[in-house]
């Protein structure tokens, strides 16, 4: 895979993580901003950096279940590595422009 | 940092009995309001009205509390509940306590099954007291939130001894002062140190985190605190020793300050949330939170005094009552079970199927219209009221007791509705 594929992959991946919903606010992690960055290694491998609209989420770790499921489902040999980060803090500005549009911002 | 509390929540064998009884003595409690019907209209310490308000905040509103709380250790404290065991056993020996002392003050036997019903109810909040102490000690967590649970804690330990001091009276006769004195500080001590405590400590934690508001000012939480808890043991010991009316009013100052702050709080993270729309969950709750208006004036009616009538002075006692325990304390409660109870459930059956399989959203675990038609008959329930009282009109009490029959019905459908929730075959697929 070059450069350019890779990126692609990555691009391709993030539009997969709209599938996973966080339920109480029920928007999607990817729009909400939850996503900091997605990295693919070329080899089966790819990182998520990630964090919660709040440290003490209590659907942390389910939501973190549904990105390792949703992710196998589609490549079922890779390995997923979420790291969950509160630096930067989650804030509104992190929002999609379409996760505005849904929470009426 | 150990930031994902997913793992460290209860197992819902120990949450969920607490919302069944709960729910269950709701609607206990309405009945019990319908056929004491003529007797609201007594002094606020006759035998059906004291069952009453014990069914109310310790069989219906504690029940709830200690359930959530019971799921919500694990969020605020950021460490699991000390011992589950110890929980159900807690729920058991609760459960049959508040029967127990519902039913002694029903029929007035002060002097018999009352001393052995509030020493059993004692020795099962001293559980649980216990239970939570345990668990902070193993939390690294020390914010404001968790000092203000730990705090309503103490003083539901505090409010247990003065009840249970009173009925011990009953029986033996040792105290100096007439009963009503220290049924007055049991009162103030259980709805401002117990409830009052609690409803800031759990409610600053969640509802910004349901309104999804960050950058708030937690300093006025801390003040809050400080200023509720000196007001309190201020008022307690003055009226324990001193009883002087100025020094009532500093301390009543200083509760209404720290009061104002956490609704200025709320209304900070109201301001500042990004989800717009409240739903039914969140409108229950903010509604609550402006209610708390009502006692602080009717409070202030009773502490300037006005030279009101016996007669008078008892109903507006009752009203104070009524203010805190329905239009605060449950309004809230019925607000928060639909925000947290769906999730505790969801979590329950859907945690090891998130990914794999098309799950609903917990809010789709009850039905959205029977909330919203409770919603207003609770409304309703919450304006009637007060104007039969204050119109002495049992007609009109009558009409809002039978709402609140029907809001715990459709609470007790719509909770059934959640803790029952079949995972469908087509979620399965």
């Amino acid at each position: 895979m070059n450069k350019q594929e890779i990126a692609q992959f990555e691009l391709n991946t993030l539009e997969l993580l709209k599938n996973v919903m966080d339920p109480e606010i029920e928007i999607n992690i990817v729009d909400l901003g939850l996503i900091y960055e997605l990295y693919y290694d070329g080899d089966k491998k790819i990182n998520v950096v990630m964090t919660f609209s709040t440290p003490s989420c209590p659907l942390g770790d389910t939501i973190k279940t549904n990105i390792q499921e949703t992710i196998k489902q589609k490549y079922p040999n890779f390995t997923i590595d979420i790291d969950v980060v509160f630096h930067p803090q989650w804030n509104t500005a992190m929002v999609s422009e379409e996760g505005k549009r849904i929470l009426g911002l | 940092m150990n930031s994902l509390q997913t793992n460290n929540a209860p197992n819902s064998s120990v949450v969920v009995p607490h919302f069944i009884f709960g729910a269950i003595n709701l609607f206990v409690l309405a009945i019990l309001i319908l056929l004491a019907n003529a007797n609201l209209f007594e002094a606020y310490f006759n035998t059906k009205l004291i069952a009453i308000t014990h069914m109310a905040v310790l069989g219906w509103a504690t029940m709830i509390v200690f359930g959530a709380l019971y799921q919500l250790i694990p969020v605020v404290f950021e460490t699991s509940l000390y011992s589950e065991k110890l929980a159900k056993f807690t729920f058991w020996i609760s459960a049959v306590s508040i029967i127990f002392l519902t039913y002694s003050f029903w029929i007035g036997a002060f002097s018999t099954l009352l001393i052995y019903a509030a020493l059993l109810m004692f020795f099962s909040l001293l559980l649980f007291v216990v239970n939570v102490l345990l668990s902070y000690k193993k939390s690294a967590i020390k914010n404001t939130s968790s000092k203000f649970i730990i705090a309503a804690i103490l003083w539901l330990a505090v409010t247990e001894l003065i009840g249970t001091i009173i009925a011990l009276n009953f029986k033996f006769g040792f105290l100096t002062v007439i009963h009503l004195h220290y049924l007055k500080i049991h009162a103030t001590v259980g709805l401002i140190g117990w409830f009052l405590m609690l409803i800031i400590g759990v409610g600053s934690t969640l509802l910004p985190m349901f309104l999804i508001s960050h950058n708030l000012k937690y300093k006025k939480l801390d003040i809050s605190f400080i200023l509720l808890n000196m007001g309190l043991i201020g008022l307690i010991s003055n009226w324990f020793l001193v009883q002087n009316v100025l020094f009532t009013v500093v301390c009543w100052v200083l509760i209404v300050v720290g009061v104002l702050l956490f609704i200025s709080f709320i209304y900070e993270s109201y301001k500042k949330r990004i989800r717009k729309k409240l739903d039914v969950g969140m409108q229950y709750s903010m509604l609550a939170i402006a209610s708390i208006f009502l006692p602080i004036i009717i409070s202030l009616v009773v502490l300037v005094g006005f030279n009101l009538k016996f007669e008078i002075l008892s109903r507006v006692i009752v009203l104070y009552g009524f203010s805190i325990i329905f239009g605060f304390i449950t309004t809230l409660i019925l607000g928060q079970t639909y925000k947290t109870l769906p999730f505790i459930i969801w979590l329950e059956k859907y945690k090891s199927l998130v990914g794999k399989v098309k799950t609903p959203l917990p809010r789709e675990l009850y039905s959205k219209q029977i909330a919203t038609i409770q919603f207003y008959l609770y409304l309703f329930f919450l304006v009637t009221i007060p104007i039969g009282f204050l119109m002495n009109n049992n007609g009109i009490i009558k009409i809002g007791s039978y709402s609140l029959l029907a809001v715990s019905i459709l609470y007790n459908i719509n909770v059934l509705k959640i803790i029952f929730h079949k995972v469908k075959n087509n979620e399965n697929e």
